[in-house]
């Protein structure tokens, strides 16, 4: 593998008479394949992958232990108390879904927007989404005080003759993520079976042959698959987008809903897509920059995907921005006291430390995407997507904590601080991410190739220099070269 | 009425569950059984059966038996044991109740206890007793929980002698032993008495009311005339007891009867809690103040501490205990002033000696108008004193309310046997105790009761003196005593013997046991018998004398022998000894800065003087005025805190003349009189056997002298640098300026409140608008069950959450987990302080589940565990919670507590057997809360039912209503316009919690009216503007 490729081909010159090429360097198909084929075909595996696989699995064994912990012992192990019943688990449940988010806008919403660069972060995207909501589905089942019973949430027939309560966020909460957690997978799937195909046919070992081809749905390409295949990915493009919408609409339901001051706010349903949209971004791009990096994928995954990316975390920032002062503006408007109450407590009681921590990740560091020299310098990208991620979680930690520490009587008022176990889970959960995360770099392919190639010039080359409004009007370099196999 | 069947004691009825047990006797004495009962239970309760006692093994193991089972399998199957011949009025599972009393601190009190299939289970105050309300205090609610305490001594011990090392280098080792291995001690001291007339015979006991006792204290001066009996009881009314025998020149008690009493004057006398004829004050004063619209009595309270009293007071004055004397003089003088010629001749001499306390230099206006308010009220008014209060104090309190004419109106006096126990001072007894130890004249001490070495003065050194002294010690606990002593005998606890005991007015009262002694324990006067009698007499045999079987059976039915005559004695008062003590006193402010301060010894609302300690409801009881549970603190005033650097949690170490130190974490109350440190009792005691009561809090006994055993002066305090957490049930963390702002802002909606004046003359009649719906609601053609809570009656006394606790089988969560929020109590008295820090004015408000019509929680519980019933009870499904607490969050009240761990997973197999049964033990993970007692209404529903009749209002009532000792909770169906709760819903006073949020509780809150005195209204609205 080449890891190290340090020189970086601008393609994010903003010239309105032409478009940029998304594909960088000297690509045709072939290296396309060759490169996103070569990571999962490598037969020796680098030592930092079995560092890093070993740590993570180590966590993934921290979580688990955890929650055997838990459920053994009682939901007193963590943090929580009497006006705080919620703390810790939920944040995460929140923060993990919200992660979630990114994948399914990129592949879905994206698709049908017609938005070409998609297709070289798509499948990263989605595989973080799946990985990030299986984090986030254990939250809600171990957060209940009888783990063993979460099935009752469901609704089977059962002896009791018991419907679950559908006028409970909860239970919307139980459909909402787990059809986004199937129609993600499925779409991160159906989209992936051309390249398992190709990883099949360029497998050297048997049991690569039969796993990738098991997975493939003997793929053949031919133009049947190809017509089948691509309605599949439009329709599956087509439900998820309202997906996307309604997942964390109905996340933030569980707080809207209620009748708890800081949390009973009609703003939330689109503050929450926002901000989900914002932190799952924020986490691509956390993940994004070492991985081309070090997978050897700048060509692929090049600056003008970061730019890209970049702009879109700066825009909802700002939407999660406006939405944060437009509580503030709300809680004065209304004239409700406690509503008012809840949100100066935010800002200037026991938790303000938590809520500037929000507000600096949040809205200020965003900011700095406004100049093109950082939106264009991937490692500066990273260290602020991380930021991203942290006041992503501070959010919701200051939605869920500081809103229930005090409430209506002030003699019931608290406050909440996590135990040993409750960061160790935390911690845990994002051993179980990285070693999903882990295993599908190492086994799976990381980009899109299918779908990269339709977007290359190559694939254009019928239409001459009048190729569609959008793309890439330049030089195509080996224009006229062969093409190998199977593969588009 | 409680719905129960109520019946007379049986006294066969109490020891049948003997038989029940006994048809496992054979079996449990084959080897197999006892290594399957050993590999069923393998955490301690085994250890509890060394010794080869068969029926102690029977006993502890048979509970065990029954209860867990015999088999391995995933539920516990049970063997139920059905009575081959049912005993006459028993049917199994319908409870029965049996009065009886508790005597503390030489008074007793009427109960009637519910008891289910043998086991005791529920205490309450027994209604048709002279002296009773139907009401018990927290002390008496919980007194069941020692009843079943696996920490309970339950064999005689023995000091092993000490054989290489003398005992006092090596902690002492107690053997257990038998009854019968004691027979030869007793038979030694049987011919002490007998041979020497008892001489260097000591009896230490505690202050017992009870006539049997007093009747073998007879017995024992007759046969063994030089054998000593004295008695010790760390609280005491030995002030009030000199004062009488002073003024009077014999002992009396003073009884007061509130009911008359229009204007009340405490003088550091909290009488709502800690006085012994509290619950009958209480109801009495309460009673005055209900009905605000016909009148409503006004209550003046001084004193150093906050106490509850205070907390209802219409105009408090925070003075140094110390202050309350030069008070009472200026006090005595202006109404001796007013009364002008009105005064008998006889007191002018008083009146001349009151003379230099004519002109007051503080607080010139608020006497002014108090001694105004009670000359205008004669006949009509009642000053009462504090225990801590000096004799002087308590001398010119009987002087004022006899002038005042208050004798036979508002004040009784009850004269009591000069030889009696009651009679005794308390301090003296131990001072004669060290004096003849010393001595060397006391050969064997025999203490009945009580943990003298623990609580004696400690400037008695009370320890050392007894060193050499052979003592045997009579208790329910092995606590610092009994470490000393060479014979540790079990008490039964009250439920398990017969006993008898006086009330405060003078009633015998019957003590009857609901269940036979669990372990191999006596009672004092079991132990009394076999010392003196020939052949031991039965507690029983003692208690009855000779008593007919129609007197005997009517006196157990209700409880009591016969109501005492209230044929008042009112002798007066000798002007002399007034005129000369008045003399003694100069009239000159006592001196106080921050390294002057004073110090008071008060009981403790939960563990009273230390007896309580290892009582787990009651050390998780949140104290009244602080919230602080398992602990106690030195409570501090604002500005004394703030001129010493001390902030709540702060270590301090306060330091007498003498150099003597208590280090003890400090909490800032405000209200507290400035430069007065108060001190509760009964904490830090070490006894590491106890699972309970080992270290908790702080040994303030330590700085009581016996000169200076309420109030000590001239005390320092040194801040040691160091914090302690202490967990409050309220505020559990300190509150910073914004979430104050917001209490200040929202305290006038949760707590409304109103001056006399201003709800009798209402500016604006706005009562804002009703709740707008936009469908039809829910109709309820039934029962709609409801609740009222009158601010204006509830001190904030803590009897409701104890009697919650016991009905409804509420778990003790520990200390830690109190830090951290999650205590159990399904019903929690809230504390507000509205004013400024250095004078504010306390409300309690208590706070249970409202059970709003549009329930918040159940809308949003995804399983649909808590839903609604037909009569409008909110209800909780236990076995389909999953455990979400969404519910808990979406409750603007907070008043649903979550199970985050097992909390009943430890409890003993004794434990167990105080569950209620008629409500479910919660499991973890599920959340639980009040449920207004549905068990009670469904058993007062199936009561009508069978009788073909409908509920009478009045006939179901929640534990807290029914222990409420003011009658602040009122329950019972709102769609009955004639019952006592839809009255109080229609009453102008009533209010909803939170309104605004469209709830429709069903709980309402009656707004608190302040009877201000006009005279002083000014300064007062000046105070809290």
């Amino acid at each position: 593998m080449n890891l190290v490729n340090t020189l970086e081909i601008d393609n994010t010159r903003n010239d309105p008479t032409q478009r940029e090429a998304l594909i960088v360097g000297d690509n045709n198909f072939t290296t396309v394949t060759e490169k996103v084929c070569c990571i999962p075909e490598a037969t020796t595996t680098p030592k930092a992958w079995y560092i890093a696989f070993a740590a993570s699995v180590s966590l993934t064994g921290v979580l688990f232990a955890m929650i055997a912990y838990l459920i053994f012992t009682g939901i007193g192990v963590w943090g929580l108390n009497n006006p705080v019943s919620w703390g810790w688990a939920i944040v995460n449940f929140v923060f993990w879904v919200g992660i979630g988010h990114a994948g399914t806008l990129i592949s879905a919403i994206l698709f049908l927007f017609r938005q070409k660069w998609r297709t070289s972060i798509n499948r990263f995207a989605e595989a973080m989404t799946i990985f990030a909501v299986m984090c986030a589905g254990i939250f809600p089942a171990i957060h209940i005080g009888r783990a063993w019973l979460a099935y009752w949430l469901f609704p089977y027939p059962n002896q009791m003759a018991m419907w679950p309560n559908f006028r409970s966020p909860l239970l919307w909460d139980v459909f909402a993520v787990s059809t986004y957690a199937t129609v993600s997978l499925m779409f991160w799937y159906v989209g992936m079976i051309p390249d398992l195909a190709t990883l099949r046919d360029r497998a050297k070992s048997k049991l690569a042959f039969y796993l990738y081809g098991i997975f493939s749905l003997g793929w053949r390409g031919s133009h049947r698959h190809w017509h089948r295949h691509e309605y599949a990915y439009l329709i599956l493009a087509g439900l998820a987008t309202p997906l996307v919408v309604s997942v964390h609409s109905v996340v933030s339901f569980d707080f809207a809903v209620s009748q708890l001051p800081g949390w009973h706010t009609t703003i939330f349903p689109p503050y929450f897509v926002a901000g989900a949209i914002f932190s799952g971004f924020g986490m691509v791009l956390t993940l994004i920059i070492p991985c081309r990096q070090w997978f050897g994928l700048k060509e692929i995954i090049t600056l003008k995907h970061l730019e890209n990316m970049c702009k879109v975390v700066l825009v909802t920032g700002s939407i999660v921005g406006y939405a944060y002062s437009m509580e503030f503006f709300i809680a004065w408007y209304s004239g409700n006291p406690y509503e008012a109450f809840a949100f100066i407590n935010r800002a200037f009681g026991p938790y303000a430390w938590a809520y500037w921590t929000m507000i600096s990740c949040n809205v200020l560091i965003p900011q700095f995407f406004w100049f093109k020299k950082i939106r264009t310098s991937p490692w500066i990208i990273f260290v602020l997507s991380i930021f991203v991620n942290i006041g992503m979680w501070f959010e919701r930690f200051v939605i869920v904590v500081t809103s229930l520490h005090r409430d209506f009587l002030p003699s019931s008022w608290g406050y909440y601080s996590p135990t040993l176990i409750d960061i160790l889970t935390f911690v845990g959960s994002f051993g179980l991410f990285f070693t999903l995360f882990l295993l599908f770099v190492r086994f799976l392919p990381m980009v899109a190739m299918a779908e990269v190639k339709t977007i290359m010039p190559q694939a254009h080359l019928e239409a001459g220099h009048h190729r569609g409004v959008g793309d890439y009007h330049g030089e195509i370099p080996h224009a006229h070269e062969p093409e190998d196999g199977n593969s588009k | 009425m409680s719905p129960v069947k109520r019946m007379a004691g049986l006294k066969k009825n109490p020891t049948n569950d003997k038989t029940y047990w006994r048809s496992l006797n054979e079996l449990a004495e084959t080897p197999g059984f006892r290594e399957f009962v050993k590999n069923e239970f393998p955490n301690n309760a085994f250890a509890m059966l060394q010794g080869p006692s068969r029926r102690k093994f029977l006993q502890l193991m048979g509970a065990s038996f029954a209860f867990a089972g015999l088999s391995g399998c995933r539920w516990p199957k049970e063997t139920i044991v059905p009575y081959s011949k049912r005993p006459e009025h028993r049917t199994p599972g319908v409870p029965q109740q049996y009065t009886t009393v508790l005597d503390q601190g030489g008074v007793a009190n009427g109960l009637l206890i519910t008891s289910y299939d043998g086991r005791p289970i529920k205490v309450e105050g027994n209604p048709d007793h002279p002296m009773g309300t139907g009401a018990a205090d927290a002390y008496t609610q919980a007194a069941i929980l020692e009843l079943y305490d696996p920490d309970r001594l339950k064999t005689p011990l023995l000091l092993e002698q000490a054989t290489e090392k003398p005992v006092a280098e090596k902690s002492p080792v107690h053997l257990e032993k038998t009854w019968d291995d004691f027979a030869a001690t007793l038979q030694e001291i049987k011919t002490l008495l007998s041979e020497a007339q008892g001489e260097g015979f000591y009896l230490l006991s505690e202050l017992a009311s009870s006539p049997s006792v007093e009747a073998l204290r007879t017995q024992l001066a007759t046969s063994s005339p030089k054998a000593k009996w004295l008695t010790y009881e760390p609280l005491n009314c030995d002030a009030e007891r000199q004062a009488t025998i002073a003024a009077f020149g014999a002992p009396h008690r003073i009884q007061y009867n509130l009911k008359n009493a229009s204007v009340v004057v405490s003088l550091d006398c909290d009488f709502f809690a800690t006085h012994p004829q509290s619950l009958q004050l209480t109801r009495d004063f309460m009673d005055g103040r209900s009905m605000p619209e016909q009148g409503m009595n006004r209550l003046y309270v001084a004193e150093s501490r906050y106490s509850i009293t205070g907390s209802m007071a219409d105009h408090r004055l925070a003075l140094r205990s110390q202050e309350i004397e030069q008070l009472v003089l200026h006090l005595a003088a202006a109404i001796a002033g007013k009364a002008g010629a009105a005064l008998p001749e006889s007191y002018v001499v008083v009146r001349n000696a009151l003379q230099p306390f004519e002109k007051p230099d503080r607080h010139a206006e608020w006497i002014e108008a108090l001694a105004q308010d009670l000359v205008d009220h004669i006949g009509k008014g009642a000053v009462l004193a504090g225990p801590g209060q000096s004799v002087r104090v308590h001398a010119l309190v009987l002087w004022i309310n006899e002038i005042l004419g208050n004798l036979a109106q508002t004040v009784n006096y009850i004269p009591i046997p000069p030889d009696s126990l009651a009679a005794q001072p308390s301090v003296q007894s131990i001072r004669t105790l060290v004096q003849d130890a010393k001595e060397k004249k006391i050969k064997t001490l025999l203490i009945l009761g009580g943990d003298p070495l623990y609580t004696a003065p400690a400037d008695l050194d009370l320890a050392t003196a007894l060193a050499g002294v052979s003592i045997i010690h009579l208790t329910p606990y092995k606590n610092h005593t009994s470490l000393r002593s060479q014979w540790v005998l079990p008490r039964s606890h009250f439920l398990e013997a017969w006993g008898d005991g006086v009330a405060y007015d003078g009633t015998v009262s019957i003590a009857q046991p609901l269940i036979a002694p669990l372990y191999e324990s006596r009672s004092a006067l079991e132990l009394l018998s076999m010392l003196l009698d020939e052949t031991p007499r039965t507690g029983y045999a003692i208690v009855r004398r000779d008593a007919t079987e129609a007197d005997w059976k009517k006196w157990l039915y209700q409880g009591f022998i016969e109501a005492a005559p209230v044929k008042p004695v009112l002798p007066p008062v000798k002007p002399g000894v007034i005129a000369t003590l008045v003399r003694e006193r100069e009239n000159s402010p006592i001196p106080f800065s921050k390294d002057r301060l004073e110090v008071t010894f008060q009981p403790d609302a939960k563990l009273y003087d230390g007896r309580y300690g290892n009582n787990a409801w009651l050390q998780e009881l949140p104290d009244p005025q602080t919230k602080i549970t398992w602990d106690n603190a030195a409570l501090i005033s604002p500005q004394t805190a703030a001129e010493l650097k001390i902030q709540t949690g702060d270590l301090i170490e306060i330091r007498d003349a003498q150099g003597k130190a208590l280090e003890i974490v400090a909490y800032v109350q405000p209200g507290q009189a400035d430069y007065s440190i108060a001190l509760t009792l009964g904490y830090g005691q070490v006894l590491p056997h106890l699972s309970v009561g080992n270290q908790v809090g702080f040994n303030t006994y330590r700085l009581r002298t016996s000169s200076e055993s309420s109030i000590r002066t001239n005390l320092t305090i040194q801040p040691l640098g160091k914090t302690y957490p202490l967990a409050c049930t309220q505020d559990h963390h300190a509150i910073d300026e914004v979430g104050l702002a917001a209490q200040r802002q929202r305290l006038g909606q949760i707590v409304q409140e109103k001056t006399l004046d201003e709800y009798l003359h209402p500016h604006d009649d706005h009562h804002g608008h009703p709740p707008v719906t936009l469908w039809k609601e829910h109709e309820y053609n039934g029962h709609k069950w409801g609740m009222a809570i009158d601010l204006n009656r509830c001190n904030g006394c803590n009897a409701c959450v104890v009697a919650c606790q016991a009905e409804n089988n509420i778990p003790v969560v520990g200390k830690q987990d109190v830090m951290n929020g999650r205590e159990m109590h399904w019903i929690r008295i809230d504390r507000y302080y509205k004013g400024e820090p250095e004078d504010p004015t306390i409300v309690h408000q208590p706070m249970n589940c409202s059970h709003c019509e549009n329930a918040p929680c159940e809308q949003v519980c995804p399983v649909a565990a808590t839903v609604h019933s037909s009569e409008g009870l909110n209800t909780m499904v236990y076995n389909r919670c999953v455990g979400t607490r969404y519910c808990s969050n979406n409750c603007p009240f907070k008043v649903r507590r979550f199970n985050f761990f097992n909390y009943h997973k430890n409890l003993s197999e004794t434990e167990k057997m105080l569950h209620n049964p008629e409500v479910t033990v919660r499991s973890r993970g599920v959340m639980e809360k009040c449920t207004y007692c549905v068990q009670r209404i469904e058993t007062a529903k199936i009561q009508a039912k069978n009788e073909g009749r409908s509920i009478q209002d009045g006939e179901v009532v929640p534990a807290c209503a029914q222990t409420c000792p003011t009658k602040a909770i009122t329950f019972g169906d709102l769609n009955d316009p004639n019952s006592q709760v839809a009255k109080a819903h229609q009453n102008h006073r009533a209010y909803f919690l939170l309104n605004e949020l469209n709830l429709k509780a069903r709980t309402a809150y009656m707004a608190r009216i302040r009877n201000l005195n006009p005279r002083l209204e000014k300064h007062e609205s000046g105070q809290h503007a």
